[in-house]
């Protein structure tokens, strides 16, 4: 082998030994070092000066650099559309978390709070209709006008407070208090035993402010039952000539 | 370049600025036309950012551009169908050619000698030679970039350089 590059460091080698000696680079048993002739050319070529570009490629590159940035940035800061079929599958996934979190908040600690709130609610509500008889009781119009007003922060009132409602509607001796006792009873007018218990008291009054009142309440919930009792009040002869106007009129729009 | 890929573009910068000079080197190497090998460099560089992505930052970075840059210039002739043949005519031309810029550039007559020898080797041994020149005799590199063994890249080097020293000592007679 040491004879073959030798020979072909002379520049003797012949074509087929120009092969073998490819064979014996690709097996790894001569190195490109070891052929002198063709190192001394590699090196020149190795040595030769890489020619320069000029300085349009630089102001090509950039230009080139910078529209790049720009973009860059513009993506980064624009609040462009996203991706929709990127963005859904996250949304989804935000939501689903959002209603298992939801639903592990109710089914873990929503339901004792929940009785916690129902039973104190309950309670405040016990509280005020306690008082509320309590102050009604009272020979002041005021207290009375209180306990009355004491309905109106309530969710739900039981029978026991209608009645006691209509009681002072149709017999406290105080015509503001009977009007505030109308008041408090309004909420409850889509209940037919409220309705009927407001018709009949019609025939209770004796107070023209409290007859007009409800004549108005009687139109206002279309109430046609009321008509044969605001004719009583009608055919009555102490009933002021305003009032009967007032019932008239009433009675004409049920009609 | 993986500073790079991760979206510092400031960082390319400094690439361009350190492998412009060899990719220029290559281009004109096998075109030998200053504005075209501006051009390519200009394309491989856009092809770097365009596919950022898919350097790993395993190997090296050097072979994974030259790759890049020898597809532009394998694109580039596709699309342009330039066949770069020299008329046996046109040789002294060129050599005059080259003559009268080496005198200009004061380059011993060496050089040029075998800067005219690589113009009239064929492309596939002219690129082999400029990729062992401009990826420093990397021969394992090499051919990753060309897709064959380092043995395989020894043996395309032995033949491009035996052809070399032909053409060069026609060269040498003909001056």
């Amino acid at each position: 082998m040491d004879e073959l590059i030798a020979k072909y460091n002379e520049g003797l080698a012949d074509p087929s030994e120009l092969k073998w000696i490819e064979q014996l680079i690709e097996s790894g048993e001569i190195e490109l070092t070891q052929l002198h002739e063709l190192t001394a050319l590699d090196n020149h070529l190795m040595n030769m000066e890489a020619p320069a570009p000029t300085l349009r490629l630089d102001d090509q590159f950039y230009t080139m650099l910078a529209t790049e940035k720009r973009k860059q940035r513009a993506n980064k800061f624009s609040f462009s559309l996203p991706d929709w079929n990127v963005l859904f599958p996250r949304l989804a996934f935000a939501m689903v978390i959002l209603i298992i979190g939801f639903s592990a908040g109710y089914l873990f600690t929503g339901s004792p709070q929940n009785d916690d709130v129902h039973v104190l609610t309950q309670e405040v509500s016990d509280l005020k209709e306690m008082m509320m008889f309590s102050l009604l009781e009272k020979e002041s119009a005021s207290e009375r006008l209180k306990a009355v007003n004491l309905t109106s922060g309530m969710d739900n009132v039981s029978s026991k407070v209608t009645a006691a409602l209509f009681q002072t509607l149709n017999s406290d001796e105080n015509v503001n208090v009977r009007l505030a006792a109308l008041d408090a009873l309004l909420p409850y007018v889509k209940d037919s035993a409220v309705r009927e218990g407001l018709v009949e008291s019609i025939s209770h009054q004796d107070s023209p402010l409290v007859q007009v009142a409800l004549a108005e309440l009687m139109v206002s919930i279309a109430e046609k039952k009321s008509v044969k009792e605001l004719q009583k009040i009608m055919d009555a002869q102490g009933t002021p000539s305003d009032v009967k106007n007032k019932i008239q009129e009433s009675i004409r729009v049920l009609i | 370049m993986t500073k790079v890929r991760d979206g510092d573009l400031d960082k390319l910068g400094l690439l361009f600025e350190r492998y412009k000079r060899p990719l220029y080197g290559f281009f004109y190497g096998m075109n030998r036309e200053q504005e075209l090998s501006e051009d390519l460099v200009q394309n491989t560089f856009l092809r770097i950012l365009k596919y950022k992505h898919l350097f790993r930052g395993e190997g090296d970075f050097r072979a994974w551009m030259f790759h890049i840059a020898r597809n532009v210039n394998i694109d580039h002739h596709r699309k342009n169908k330039i066949k770069a043949k020299d008329d046996v005519e046109d040789w002294h031309n060129k050599l005059g050619h080259h003559e009268n810029r080496s005198t200009e550039m004061q380059e011993d007559e060496e050089k040029q000698m075998l800067s005219m020898a690589m113009d009239r080797l064929p492309e596939e041994k002219r690129e082999i030679l400029l990729l062992s020149k401009y990826q420093e005799k990397k021969y394992q590199e090499i051919g990753e970039i060309l897709g064959c063994t380092e043995s395989a890249v020894k043996v395309k080097v032995f033949r491009a350089l035996q052809e070399l020293k032909v053409i060069y000592k026609q060269l040498e007679k003909s001056m």
